[in-house]
């Protein structure tokens, strides 16, 4: 009985302390992050509308959702594209980059800095310069461009076609500046050795990147994955501030609509707070379920 | 001790689920009416337009000594939510500012005073008959009042039309289609954009109502399978495919600074064309709409001003926004937007000669706002209006029939409606 009561008394004398000290974080993070999930967990299955007291309705909004929702599927069909097209062509064009400019000679230097500016700027900034880039006026960028040969004007904002190419565009010229930096950092990891073994035993340039590069790079691919993955399902300010010119969040026909930018108009527009709470459950699901097929395909859950 | 964790996690889910059902509706405790009391207005817009009502709130204090009156700015992008959360939590502003229909949104759900309890009745004739109306929700309880009001003018680059042998703005739509073949003729690159609901359901509405139809009949029966509909939306499409209108949109400063010759916008830019293309000064000047068959009705928008229900000080409040339709307080917030180049018009008719334009603009505001109607306040508009735009859209870009394109619209509002 002694032993039983001496043993944590033992082990507050020897963590307390620390215990302590972790007690203000730990208060924030179930304040600010715990509770608001455990909560929207909660919404998700209720009616609600923000002002009067939510109604439990059970799987109803996940049924709607899913079987009735054809904008949620749009949503749904837009985003997978957005994300597939703007992590497979920014991914390359990273590690593209990084092999560009690898090295530690001030051009390098220079380079990597203009790339990776794009990270440190506000996001807000640079979607309103892509607005401007985009103007249909005389101002437009892309279209004074598109005029110096001979083209013609483009109402790049108001055609359905253009919408995911562009937000692309966008996602890739902000992002590959950060994967960079993360392939350079893996590069300078792989022992120039196994160059030098490759190249006696007769290996071209191709043959070493495919054989030795690619593969020692691989956790730092599936972490840029990953976090490209997670952070592409949640696009949101581009299709808010570039594309929100009309009534539809989504912009013309809702070409660009996404699942975060439905989520917040179902629950800040139309006051569906439960319903909203059931998209955002439903993107977690979805992320979660991809990250894990990645982390699985990348076989790097233990290099991780 | 994994014992004991896992009962900690149970508590703590269990504790916070009992949270989640707490939120809900329930009186507000009224203070003392005779208690010095200060009341906070969240006002939507910017930090401008909250000075100038914050004169009417001084003055108002002068001859209430026990009041203080703080109005704050939310800012448009995220003021619904804000505002939403200041609902949910039953704690905030007494008097909130914002979106014509956010006052009967909130009100519907329990957010929001009903204001006959308080005589505001008393100012209906005051005010524009349209706006009025729509600011009432459909059963009739007054959650908000008109604040001020938008609308919308034909805007021409004066020059342009010299040199096109046109001595006046077009006042019809068949002089509207003429003149733009004309300044076309005489090199115009783009004759006529929309700026102030391209696309957009709100750009439908004049040419609409103009024609004769409406959104909702007077018992809101859904009314877009109309001929009048059709021929609106006709006209619409060929305004942008046969005469050029642009899709995208651009700012009517920016499009007539680029050589657009005509533009329909907004009346906020008649104070922020000269101020932000200069060189455009005395080179462009203003008119209505033109009419359509059936007249020249133009949209009318604004804000929505009301008591919030978890106010202490709801008698007090009420009071306060009577005293906003004044003589006085209007004028206040007239010479304080003069002072600021900002574009009010205030939601008494009989003042709009005097608002800050213009006087030549103020007339033709004062001219437009006679014969204006107000967005729809059917249920289910609200959440119906984007999925109308996004039929207009298909029509307008060639990817559905007028017909079809209405008849859709008409049943997502048919549904929308309950």
């Amino acid at each position: 009985m002694a032993t039983h009561t001496a043993a944590p008394r033992r082990r507050w004398r020897r963590y307390g302390t620390s215990y302590l000290m972790l007690l203000p974080f730990l208060g924030l993070f179930a304040g600010f992050l715990v509770w608001p999930l455990v909560n929207s967990l909660y919404l998700s299955f209720t009616k609600f509308d923000g002002v009067n007291a939510p109604e439990f309705q059970g799987l109803e909004n996940f049924r709607r959702l899913l079987f009735d929702d054809d904008r949620f599927r749009h949503a749904l069909g837009n985003t997978f594209l957005y994300v597939v097209a703007s992590i497979g062509i920014g991914t390359l064009l990273s590690l593209g980059l990084a092999l560009a400019f690898n090295g530690s000679s001030w051009p390098h230097r220079i380079m990597r800095t203009i790339f990776f500016l794009p990270s440190v700027t506000s996001s807000i900034a640079l979607m309103l310069l892509w607005k401007w880039v985009f103007n249909p006026g005389d101002f437009g960028l892309a279209n004074t461009v598109a005029a110096w040969f001979g083209g013609r004007a483009v109402e790049w904002l108001a055609t359905p076609g253009l919408t995911i190419p562009i937000l692309v565009l966008m996602s890739v010229w902000g992002g590959m500046g950060y994967g960079m930096v993360l392939y350079v950092a893996g590069l300078n990891t792989i022992p120039q050795e196994y160059y030098e073994a490759a190249r006696i035993d007769g290996a071209g340039t191709w043959q070493q990147f495919r054989r030795v590069t690619l593969p020692l790079l691989r956790p730092v691919t599936t972490y840029v994955v990953v976090t490209g993955l997670i952070g592409a399902f949640q696009v949101f300010e581009a299709v808010y501030i570039v594309f929100r010119g009309t009534n539809n969040i989504g912009g013309v026909l809702d070409s660009g609509l996404m699942i975060v930018p439905y989520l917040y108009d179902q629950g800040f527009t139309h006051f569906k707070l439960g319903y909203a709470s059931a998209i955002a459950w439903v993107l977690f699901l979805i992320i979660f379920a991809l990250s894990m097929v990645n982390l699985r395909i990348g076989r790097a859950l233990k290099e991780l | 001790m994994r014992r004991t964790t896992a009962a900690t996690c149970a508590a703590l889910i269990a504790a916070l689920g009992a949270g989640c059902a707490t939120s809900g509706t329930s009186e507000t405790r009224q203070a003392d009416a005779n208690a010095p009391a200060t009341i906070t207005w969240w006002s939507t817009g910017g930090d401008d337009e909250t000075a100038t009502f914050q004169k009417a709130a001084d003055l108002y204090a002068k001859t209430h000594p026990n009041m203080t009156i703080k109005v704050q700015t939310l800012s448009w992008d995220d003021a619904y939510a804000k505002l939403l959360a200041a609902s949910t939590s039953r704690s905030g502003p007494d008097i909130i500012s914002g979106g014509m229909t956010w006052t009967i949104q909130f009100g519907l759900r329990g957010g929001m005073v009903d204001l006959r309890k308080y005589g505001i009745e008393q100012l209906q004739a005051q005010a524009q008959p349209a706006q009025w109306k729509s600011a009432v929700s459909p059963d009739g309880t007054i959650y908000g009042i008109p604040l001020d009001m938008s609308t919308e003018a034909l805007y021409y680059r004066t020059d342009l039309f010299e040199e096109a042998g046109l001595k006046e703005p077009p006042k019809t739509w068949d002089e509207l289609t003429a003149d733009i073949e004309k300044l076309k003729k005489s090199g115009v690159k783009t004759p006529f954009s929309i700026d102030w609901g391209n696309l957009d359901w709100i750009g439908y509405f004049n040419f609409l109502y103009q024609a004769g139809g409406t959104f909702y009949t007077p018992d809101c029966k859904p009314s877009l399978n109309t001929s009048q509909a059709e021929q609106a939306l006709s006209y619409w499409i060929d305004l942008h495919r046969e005469h050029g209108a642009p899709t995208d949109t651009v700012t009517t400063p920016d499009a007539l600074g680029a050589g657009t010759a005509m533009v329909y916008g907004g009346n906020w830019n008649a104070l922020a064309i000269d101020t932000s293309k200069p060189e455009l000064k005395g080179k462009w000047a203003i008119a209505p709409l033109p009419t359509g068959p059936a007249g020249p009705t133009t949209f009318i928008g604004g804000r929505a001003v009301g008591v919030t229900s978890y106010s202490k000080h709801i008698q007090q409040a009420a009071d306060f926004v009577k005293f906003l339709y004044t003589d006085e307080a209007v004028d206040a917030v007239a010479a304080e937007s003069k002072a600021r180049n900002i574009a009010y018009i205030p939601p008494r008719p009989d003042k709009v000669a005097d608002s800050p334009f213009a006087p030549e603009h103020s007339a033709v505001f004062a001219e437009i706002i006679k014969t204006g109607a107000a967005a729809p306040g059917c249920p289910g508009w609200d959440e119906s209006a984007s999925d109308v735009a996004k039929q207009l859209q298909s029509a307008i870009l060639g990817k559905a029939d007028v017909k079809t394109a209405l008849g859709e619209a008409a049943k997502v509002m048919e549904r929308n409606a309950g």
